[in-house]
């Protein structure tokens, strides 16, 4: 596209001044939590200042920062596996076999994602505490009870966005496989699966980003024994005061990874985020 | 042998050894799709639809964590829901910001895109830069802006301060909290508009807007006469995704005004948790959540049938 100079100028001012909204507020809230407790809340904010470990330290060994690192990396990885276990091969049955229900199922899984978390939250607590009162089985505060709530809205963007990947392949790569005497499901595994393996990476980390950042299921229905990142960073807020850099200190712990993963991802960053209804 | 034969099946020609094993293997053929997708179709009802119909259970009951009596009450819960001025307040809230959440992250996140496409140089790190928002914890962004905006050291009254304005707590008013956290909110999820109408404009063919040039129509009229009406269905999933987002917004305006000052923040997720796990009126908050289900599905519902005309979905 040929654009006249002024206005490629004018571009690039507005898209940097964008850009500066973006990066002022996340790295200026990230150099605190490198800062000495008596500069935390310093206005005008210092800039130079001799960085220093102490908060994450803190926040790590004397808050038990790696126990909540521990349950976050556990639950969004459980959660995050079993979504894939579930669904690839329904993604699969999606993409390549014609039957009646597949679009009104396919539609249907689409409309899980209006649902909002309340609405399921609600009742998973309640349902919790009756099969603790009644049966004995408890789920409240365990891995399994997260990673299984968690499936309401990893599986089905799972299934969508796998869907879109095998589409992507020739259905004849599997029918030669099979005629040289593989089944469907050997086929699947032994052909299918290698090819198509950076569209389930991909999927994996779209699904992990946003089970790793997941806070309201996690506030419902976890407790001190799987408390998540994202509700130990409410732990520094105290009623009368903010413990800034111990709390920037966490928010990196949360953020740094997911942001490394994005870059990763960046291209096919658009295809998680809306669910794959684009294509 | 007769019933092999009016399956009418091209594999079931003349074998007459195994008929029964091999009609049992012409009936798994037909429905082989459903040992694919069986699993994750039972653990969804489990996980999705179970909890609904428990929940439109409980609303019809008062069931509180406390007591072990559940009286059967019919629709009261849904009318005590809809007859109180908090729970219309804070439907009303969230009207609101639904609204200019999704208006104006829209119409940045489109400028944006449109922008965007006038730069060279860059491009790739710009991008990059600009969608950092949407893969924050929402919990983190609205900690980092409680920071930004303290009245005593937050960066953004510095910055008004050289300007001559004197300190705001624009979080601690009831005139201004609401505007804030929406604000906060589009400076987290325009990027999201952003990457989608720049990911729609790449799929436009290129023909019909060389040709309009060519014949010297105007750039207003490009866009309006054929980049909007080609971009349709984007447009419409944006919006789509943008309004099922903002209308259950929770950890936001949790961590940022808590619902305040004087429930003028409150959206109607905070206040159905709240009267669930503050109240203790579990039921009240179940017939509450299933009037918000309503509500959210007629909208996407209404919406999905606009995106339907034109498009073919999936």
């Amino acid at each position: 596209m040929r654009v006249p100079r002024s206005e490629r100028i004018l571009a690039y001012v507005i898209l940097i001044v964008m850009a500066i909204l973006v990066l002022v507020p996340v790295l200026a809230g990230s150099v605190t939590a490198f800062k000495p407790q008596i500069i935390w809340v310093s206005s005008p904010p210092t800039w130079i200042f001799e960085p220093t470990l102490e908060n994450f330290e803190f926040v790590f060994f004397t808050r038990k920062g790696w126990l909540f690192l521990r349950n976050s990396l556990i639950i969004s990885i459980g959660s995050v596996v079993i979504a894939l276990i579930l669904g690839v091969p329904a993604a699969y049955a999606f993409a390549r076999f014609r039957f009646r229900s597949s679009k009104a199922l396919m539609q249907w899984l689409i409309s899980l994602r209006m649902i909002p978390p309340i609405v399921v939250g609600l009742p998973f607590y309640a349902m919790f505490l009756y099969l603790e009162r009644g049966l004995g089985v408890g789920l409240r505060d365990t891995f399994p009870g997260l990673i299984i709530t968690y499936q309401t809205f990893l599986l089905p963007l799972v299934i969508w966005m796998m869907r879109g990947y095998f589409a992507e392949l020739p259905a004849a790569m599997e029918e030669s496989a099979m005629v040289e005497g593989y089944t469907r499901l050997g086929a699947l595994w032994r052909v299918v699966l290698p090819v198509v393996w950076p569209g389930i990476v991909a999927t994996a980390i779209l699904n992990f980003i946003f089970a790793w950042n997941e806070f309201f299921l996690a506030l419902i229905l976890a407790g001190n024994r799987t408390s998540t990142l994202p509700m130990s960073a409410g732990t520094y807020i105290v009623r009368t005061r903010v413990e800034w850099g111990n709390l920037f200190s966490v928010n990196l712990i949360i953020m740094v990874p997911v942001i490394v993963l994005t870059i990763i991802l960046r291209r096919q960053l658009v295809k998680g985020l809306t669910f794959g209804i684009l294509e | 042998m007769g019933e092999t034969s009016t399956m009418n099946l091209p594999a079931a020609s003349d074998n007459s050894s195994q008929p029964f094993s091999n009609r049992l293997y012409q009936m798994t053929q037909r429905h082989r799709h459903w040992f694919f997708i069986a699993p994750a179709l039972i653990i969804l009802l489990l996980v999705v639809i179970y909890p609904i119909i428990f929940s439109t259970g409980v609303s019809l009951f008062r069931v509180t964590f406390a007591s072990q009596s559940r009286p059967f009450v019919g629709l009261q819960n849904f009318e005590r829901m809809l007859g109180n001025d908090d729970f219309i307040q804070s439907a009303l809230n969230t009207l609101y910001y639904v609204f200019f959440s999704v208006s104006g992250s829209f119409i940045i996140g489109f400028g944006v895109a449109l922008l965007i496409r006038r730069v060279t140089a860059g491009k790739e790190l710009l991008r990059l830069i600009l969608i950092i928002p949407i893969t924050m914890a929402p919990i983190v962004v609205g900690l980092m802006w409680n920071w930004m905006l303290d009245p005593l050291f937050g960066l953004v009254n510095w910055f008004l301060g050289l300007l001559g304005i004197p300190g705001q707590t624009m979080l601690a008013q009831a005139s201004t909290a609401r505007l804030t956290v929406v604000l906060v909110d589009i400076w987290q999820w325009y990027p999201l508009v952003f990457l989608i109408i720049e990911a729609g404009m790449a799929t436009l063919p290129r023909a019909p807007f060389e040709s309009a040039r060519l014949e010297g129509v105007s750039s207003w009229m490009i866009f309006r006469r054929l980049t909007l009406p080609m971009l349709r269905p984007v447009i419409l999933v944006a919006l789509l995704l943008r309004t099922v987002d903002a209308f259950r917004t929770f950890d936001l305006v949790r961590v940022m005004t808590d619902g305040g000052p004087a429930l003028t923040t409150e959206t109607l997720s905070l206040y159905l948790y709240r009267t669930a796990f503050t109240f203790n009126k579990l039921s009240r908050a179940a017939a509450g959540s299933i009037l918000m289900l309503l509500c959210i599905g007629l909208i996407s519902a209404l919406m999905f049938r606009y995106l339907y005309r034109d498009v073919e979905v999936g």
